[in-house]
């Protein structure tokens, strides 16, 4: 038997001879749990790239084929969602940098499924971030119908619950300013840490119908944005409970059109102060109420939601109510030689006047159209080019992306 | 002379011979394409007939319910016709509008896609051995294989 020795530095240890402050020994004297944030973060992250290395070989071993499959085995999935992207800007990017523009990102997504158990995980890395997007185990107690414990995207936006950060699966570059997630200057909370039950019954002989609600832990507003709860440094930070849904048709149950409402209710303490100074609130409490359909008929595609969010800000003793109204509309048309066309039409209405959009997130896209054009080629792979005009609270701005795309292996 | 006339006529049978052999071989492709898809599973299986949506749950990688039992699917790639009938007869989806659906179901409910086997004789070994399992091949290959059940014939004639 072979044994391999590994040493591993860890950045917190001290050097021989130099001064050992008595902290160093009590955390880690107290092991992981006692481990600085950063340090945490670090052990977590190899922890799980190990564990998304382990799983990408074991899921390689079980696409191998000509081997027996039955439910006492599990089966599994691993895809890496892999963009590269570069673009050109009219004025400066906003000093928060969105990661949705970071220059190379990888989304590691696993599945391992035994029976009706389902352990379901996204891993999302880039020149900007590293964070655990999703982390979910599911039971599926009837057939279609899954029950959920962990960190999920909420199922109230329409264009996440579709793509997600699959990258490759999303004709487009850019996701629509009202779906950005969190840490893009996203207006919306996107990760719930809890429960949801995601259900899908049949309809006649060939329609459906979804309904997906979730509940748990939401995010909080910082400087920078909101915050989601973070798995690897799990902190509750006095946040609230969120809940969010969805009931829509499906007039095909294998199919990809889809009609449905949305709703989510969302407290958002102010963790901020000075962010809490020019709110003139230490709570947001959001409400928001959609419609969206995705349609495809042929070469045809069109995805289109409105949301109205309601919010009020609340101070001890006061409370301050705003509102507006934002949606998208994007069509796209295939054409010959894998090509496929598309243009898409976000606007608002009221947001501009928003305290709650001005001070937090002025990088929304008030109104923006975006034209591209994107080209299949290879086995999963695709080249887009992509140019918009937006306007937002801080600027006005044309912005030209290419990027690559792809879904690995 | 008479060599010659041996030599000439051993030439044309030689041709003759590549002719017939053409011939066979080609009077055998009308009979491989008249081959039938068909739905099969174990002889031993709960299954005894699917319908077209269960099919296309099923090879999406959604759960199907059979007289209270979960069936899964295994695809058959060994050979490129049956590739090809199998985007078009069983799931009704172009290649990539299958790939791309298999791919989002993943990523959106964290299914699995369904194991593939490029060898018809470990799939139709496979399939025997697993009650729960659902396949598909060439009528001719599973009509002497009595460890099989042809379900339903796919496609048009």
């Amino acid at each position: 038997m072979t044994r391999v020795m590994v040493t591993l530095t860890n950045p917190d240890q001290p050097l021989a001879g130099s001064y050992v402050p008595s902290t160093f020994y009590r955390r880690n004297a107290l092991g992981f749990i006692g481990m600085t944030t950063i340090a945490r973060r670090r052990s977590t992250s190899a922890i799980l790239v190990g564990l998304l290395c382990a799983v990408a070989a074991f899921a390689d071993e079980a696409d191998s084929y000509n081997h027996v499959h039955t439910d006492s085995h599990p089966s599994s999935e691993f895809v890496l969602f892999a963009s590269a992207e570069a673009h050109s800007f009219s004025t400066p990017a906003s000093a928060n940098q969105l990661n949705e523009d970071a220059n190379a990102i990888g989304d590691a997504v696993f599945a391992i499924n035994r029976g009706r158990f389902r352990l379901f995980g996204e891993y999302q890395l880039s020149n900007q971030e590293h964070d655990l997007e999703r982390m979910q185990v599911g039971m599926e107690v009837v057939p279609d119908t899954v029950v959920w414990i962990g960190r999920f995207h909420q199922p109230a936006s329409a264009w996440n619950t579709e793509h997600h950060h699959g990258r490759y699966l999303q004709t487009a570059i850019t996701r629509p300013s009202i779906e950005l997630w969190e840490d893009e200057q996203g207006i919306i909370p996107q990760h719930i840490s809890g429960l949801l039950v995601d259900s899908r019954r049949p309809i006649g002989t060939n329609a459906g119908i979804q309904i997906s609600a979730g509940a748990g832990l939401g995010t909080v507003v910082e400087s920078t944005g909101l915050a989601e709860f973070d798995l690897l440094n799990p902190h509750t930070d006095g946040r609230r409970l969120s809940i969010t849904g969805r009931i829509a048709y499906l007039p095909d149950y294998v199919g990809t059109t889809i009609f449905g409402l949305l709703f989510a209710h969302n407290d958002m303490p102010v963790r901020d102060g000075h962010t809490a100074v020019l709110l003139q609130a230490n709570d947001v409490r959001q409400d928001l109420y959609g419609a969206f359909a995705d349609w495809t008929d042929g070469p045809w595609q069109l995805h289109a939601a409105l949301y109205d969010v309601a919010m009020e800000l609340q101070n001890p003793g006061s409370s301050r109510a705003e509102s507006f109204v934002a949606g998208y509309a994007q069509l796209e048309r295939q054409l010959p030689h894998r090509l496929t066309a598309y243009v898409r039409e976000e606007n608002s209405s009221d947001a501009a006047r928003s305290v709650y959009v001005q001070v937090n997130h002025p990088d929304f896209q008030l109104r923006r159209a975006t034209l591209g054009l994107r080209w299949d080629f290879r086995r999963r792979q695709a080249v887009t080019a992509e140019f918009t005009h937006g306007d937002s609270v801080r600027a006005d701005q044309d912005a030209f992306r290419l990027q690559w795309s792809a879904a690995l292996p | 002379m008479e060599r010659r006339i041996a030599v000439m006529a051993r030439r044309s049978f030689r041709w003759l011979a590549v002719l017939l052999g053409a011939l066979l071989l080609y009077g055998a492709r009308p009979a491989m394409a008249a081959d039938r898809l068909v739905l099969i599973a174990s002889i031993n299986a709960p299954v005894s007939s699917l319908n077209s949506l269960e099919i296309q749950k099923l090879f999406l990688g959604l759960t199907v319910v059979i007289n209270g039992l979960d069936v899964h699917p295994l695809r058959n790639e060994s050979d490129e016709a049956m590739r090809q009938l199998f985007y078009q007869d069983v799931i009704s989806m172009s290649e990539s509008t299958y790939e791309r659906r298999l791919l989002a179901l993943t990523l959106q409910q964290g299914r699995t896609a369904p194991p593939v086997f490029r060898d018809s004789r470990a799939l139709l070994n496979a399939i025997a051995a697993d009650p729960h399992a659902i396949s598909y091949a060439w009528a001719s290959e599973v009509a002497r294989d009595g460890r099989i059940r042809i379900l339903k014939f796919l496609g048009s004639e």
